[in-house]
């Protein structure tokens, strides 16, 4: 569990009541009625059961456009800029969002700047782990798809490599 | 909140340690070595900064540093390329040397310890740096590599703020090459680093970029003047550590901290290279290489590349309805009525309706305009181009008999090849490089049947077609004997040889070929047959069946769906049939139709691809599509309920599910699933079956593509791909009027 979320949680717990109850004054949603699952039927099953999630949604307080849960995030690690040979960024996972289809571009017509209807567009979020990020998005309510990190292979290598012996007809003439 | 999650967000190097440590170990797994108890390469302990790291044998030092974590500086070491080290950025100090130590150049010897951080590691790379820069223009303001220039990064650390040097005559200045009209030179600021050398020699087989001169007077060049001309040339644009060799069409366009990345799919040919598109605003400025070590390792094809300003021009912004002789710009809603009323009228029922896709239909999109036309009672959903308007010759039963079972890293662990009908360096140019460095670095034999090509190395040519075919199935030749001694033995069928006469016999062949050769060719670990498509859309358009049924590919249509099909033979469509064009250039199909729709590019959607190995990937859209264009599935959608049979998907993942149904593979991301042996001999059992009864009639197997950079509606409207074509294709000038300018700011 990383810092950020024992801290979170630490945080998160004074106020997790409190949002519950006003949640299910004010919406009346099914919210106040979820009890945990009843094992009722106590057969075994091949299925694993659902685990039941710890987090609240956030978003029922969070002020967060009602259309913002209907647009799923992806949650990758971005690849190294192939032009520099740094791998900084590398290691972080990132949330951010598809481009709202027919949100496109606005230019204003007097000053020619340009503008957004997707308020999502500028936005991305970087976590150090991918519990992290698909943490934060269940919290928030979202729907995320999770990219998976390529495997990277690259084999041992060795400058005496240049000057191996190759039994057969030669090849490659090197120029450099 | 946001400013807790960034500060904790810190990256962690355990993370690449453990990960570098297993790639590596299961890399080396098959390597021979002279110990005749283990196969296995040990693992050598050593110390870097204090830090105890594990590394098989043979790494490099730099590899151990940066499994340790600790980065090292660095100019001429690349991961792909051979190592030069004569940069000398990498120095570290190493205990009981008495200099300090290039750690590309040395081997990483067990126990030995390391520091990377010392005051002696920094002023030995604080002298490098000052050579370096000795001799480097002050260009950073108007140089394009500004902001993601390694050297401009590195002097960050262990540049100096003045120089020592006041040489009489200035810098050094060396004139500017001309090599095409990709890569810009600049050659002033060249270090010398070696990376495009080492590139163009090992990668992309042009072996004429080389050095010449010493010491300061190193030039790169090509010895006489002559452009670069290869597939792979843009590559040596992000292998530039500096802003020598620059994009010519990106030249002055953006800065890199301009630009939103979009990681996503290449769709321009069937493998599927990891592309990372980046754009600013509505426009695409450029598109880069994605590492993934399974498709593309770190390269993309110049087409990949550079084609993305053909998304700007000939696009199909809104909606547009044939009156008379000309196209009348309409809403959705009457272009959607008027397609309802053609059908109608028409009179087009059951197979007469005809729905055809091109290269560059998405999967989404076949997968509804096939509900669709089935909804229509038409099994009439045929392929642009070549035969694709019948049904394949190998069937679309079996996954095996359409897709390159060997996946496109396995090719590297083939000992024998055989290209039939096929020039892999036109048809999947990354693909050529790894046949390349394969022939390079292991004793590969390659074969050739059908026109001959230059490929990147050295083949034997056995002949032109089926003849040559059955010479080789008899066993005759050395080639043969070869294949026959091999233990991988792999045969690469390109997607050309079934469209042409010939095609069946030499399907029929190679399949009993293969089935005789059972226990070498096909096992659980090894298929030994693979397809080589070339249309980005052609292997999901076979997974999910859009192909004809043979009752339907005999019905002259009256209604025509062209899902961006435009290698459509106009002559094919009766002149009364009603057409309708869906896609996002005005090219060829465009010109046929009553109605056309416009749908958004590769670079608009997010949808799935799926390449010529099965590798089902997942794009993403960088840019919103132009004007009224829509995503095609959706337009496709509209229609059916203008048409009255409503498809049952609402949003994407309802396709998605629906797609699933079809087959579980399309929701499978980034993975190839494998055909088992027994499936895969019945395809092959199945296909020979079906071609038995065909004859020889000798015609050679021609090449499906004349040239590589103008393939389809995107490339066909590229300028620079037409400037390519030009250049390397018909040996032209290809641009007088910009070479005129650069020659005046010299």
């Amino acid at each position: 569990m990383s810092v950020f979320r024992a801290g979170a949680d630490a945080l998160l717990r004074p106020t997790l009541g409190r949002s519950l109850a006003w949640s299910s004054r004010a919406l009346s949603t099914e919210a106040s009625d979820v009890k945990p699952p009843v094992e009722a039927d106590k057969a075994p099953s091949e299925i694993a059961p659902i685990p039941q999630k710890d987090v609240v949604t956030a978003d029922v307080v969070s002020g967060a456009p009602a259309e913002l849960r209907h647009r799923a995030v992806r949650i990758y690690q971005p690849t190294r800029n192939t032009m520099q040979s740094g791998g900084a960024k590398m290691e972080r996972w990132r949330i951010d969002w598809d481009i709202l289809p027919g949100g496109g571009r606005w230019e204003n017509p007097l000053m020619g700047w340009a503008s957004s209807a997707d308020y999502m567009q500028g936005t991305r979020i970087s976590f150090r782990s991918k519990e992290d990020a698909i943490h934060f998005a269940e919290k928030q309510g979202w729907d995320y798809y999770v990219q998976p990190p390529g495997a990277k292979n690259i084999p041992p290598k060795n400058y005496s490599e240049n000057f191996v012996y190759k039994p057969h007809k030669l090849r490659i003439a090197r120029t450099k | 909140m946001l400013r807790l999650v960034s500060a904790a967000s810190k990256p962690s190097s355990a993370g690449r340690l453990s990960r570098v440590v297993c790639s590596n170990c299961s890399a080396t797994i098959g390597r021979r070595t002279l110990a005749s108890t283990s196969a296995r390469s040990a693992d050598i302990t050593l110390t870097v900064d204090g830090k105890e790291v594990t590394v098989p044998q043979g790494s490099a030092l730099i590899q151990a540093c940066e499994a340790a974590g600790a980065t090292i500086p660095r100019f001429c070491y690349h991961d792909r390329l051979a190592i030069a080290g004569n940069c000398r950025m990498c120095l570290v100090e190493v205990e009981r040397s008495p200099k300090p130590v290039a750690s590309c150049a040395m081997p990483a010897m067990p126990g030995s310890k390391v520091f990377t951080n010392t005051p002696l590691v920094h002023e030995a790379r604080e002298g490098v740096m000052e050579f370096l820069l000795a001799n480097h223009p002050l260009d950073c303001p108007i140089c394009d590599q500004g902001g993601e220039c390694d050297l401009q990064d590195q002097s960050m650390r262990y540049g100096s703020d003045r120089s020592r040097f006041h040489e009489v005559y200035g810098k050094r200045a060396v004139e500017n090459k001309d090599l095409g009209p990709l890569v810009k030179t600049s050659m002033n600021r060249c270090i010398q680093c070696t990376r495009c050398v080492r590139f163009a020699n090992e990668v992309a087989g042009v072996e004429d970029l080389g050095t010449t001169g010493r010491g300061n007077d190193l030039q790169i060049g090509m010895y006489v003047e002559k452009m670069m001309d290869s597939e792979l040339s843009g590559n040596v644009v992000d292998l530039c550590p500096v802003g020598a060799l620059t994009s010519k069409p990106y030249a002055f366009h953006a800065r890199p901290w301009e630009l939103k990345n979009t990681e996503s799919v290449d769709v321009l040919d069937a493998l599927g290279s990891n592309i990372r598109i980046d754009s600013r605003g509505v426009q695409v400025m450029r598109i880069q290489p994605r590492t993934n070590d399974a498709v593309n390792e770190e390269w993309i094809s110049d087409k990949a590349r550079y084609a993305y300003d053909g998304l700007k021009f000939q696009r199909l912004t809104t909606p547009l309805v044939k009156d008379g002789d000309r196209f009348v710009p309409a809403t959705w809603e009457a272009a959607l009525q008027a397609v309802a009323d053609g059908l109608k009228r028409s009179g087009a029922t059951g197979d007469e309706i005809q729905a055809v896709a091109g290269q560059l239909a998405d999967t989404e999109a076949l997968v509804a305009l096939k509900d669709l036309v089935n909804r229509l009672g038409s099994d009439n959903t045929a392929l642009d181009g070549g035969r694709g308007a019948a049904p394949p010759v190998a069937g679309v039963d079996v996954r095996a008999n359409f897709l390159l079972n060997a996946t496109i890293p396995g090719v590297e662990r083939a000992d024998a090849i055989l290209l039939v009908g096929t020039n892999p360096r036109h048809e999947a140019a990354v693909l050529n490089s790894r046949i390349r460095k394969s022939w390079l670095h292991t004793g590969l034999e390659v074969g050739l049947i059908g026109a001959r090509a230059d490929t990147a190395y050295g083949y034997e040519y056995l002949g032109d077609g089926a003849r040559a075919l059955a010479d080789f199935v008899a066993g005759k030749g050395t080639f043969a004997k070869t294949f026959q001694a091999a233990k991988r033995p792999l045969i690469i069928i390109g997607s050309a040889v079934a469209e042409q006469e010939d095609g069946p016999a030499v399907y029929n062949a190679l399949a009993k070929f293969v089935e005789k050769n059972k226990e070498r060719m096909l096992t659980p670990e090894w298929n030994g047959f693979a397809v080589l498509q070339r249309a980005a859309s052609h292997a999901a358009a076979y997974e999910i069946g859009f192909v004809p049924s043979k009752h339907a590919a005999a019905t002259r249509p009256k209604f025509v769906y062209l899902l961006n099909a435009d290698e459509v033979d106009p002559a094919a469509i009766s002149p009364d049939a009603f057409v309708v064009y869906q896609g996002h250039h005005g090219d060829l199909g465009a010109q046929l139709a009553d109605v056309c729709l416009p749908a958004a590019a590769y670079t608009e959607k997010g949808m799935t691809w799926v390449n010529t190995e099965g590798r089902v990937q997942l794009g993403r859209a960088a840019v919103p599509p132009p004007g009224a264009a829509r995503e095609d599935w959706k337009i496709i959608r509209a229609l059916s309920e203008v048409l009255g049979v409503t498809l049952p998907y609402d949003d994407v993942l309802a396709v998605r599910d629906r797609m699933w149904e079809l087959s579980p593979t399309l929701v499978r991301y980034d993975v190839t699933e494998p055909t088992s042996v027994g499936v895969a001999r019945a395809g092959l059992g199945v296909l020979a079956e079906a071609t038995k009864s065909t004859k020889v009639s000798g015609a050679p197997l021609a090449r499906p593509i004349a040239n590589f950079y103008q393939t389809d509606p995107i490339s066909r409207a590229s300028v620079t791909m037409a400037q390519c074509t030009r250049a390397f294709v018909r040996g032209e000038d290809y641009d007088d009027a910009a070479r005129a300018t650069e020659a005046a700011f010299g």
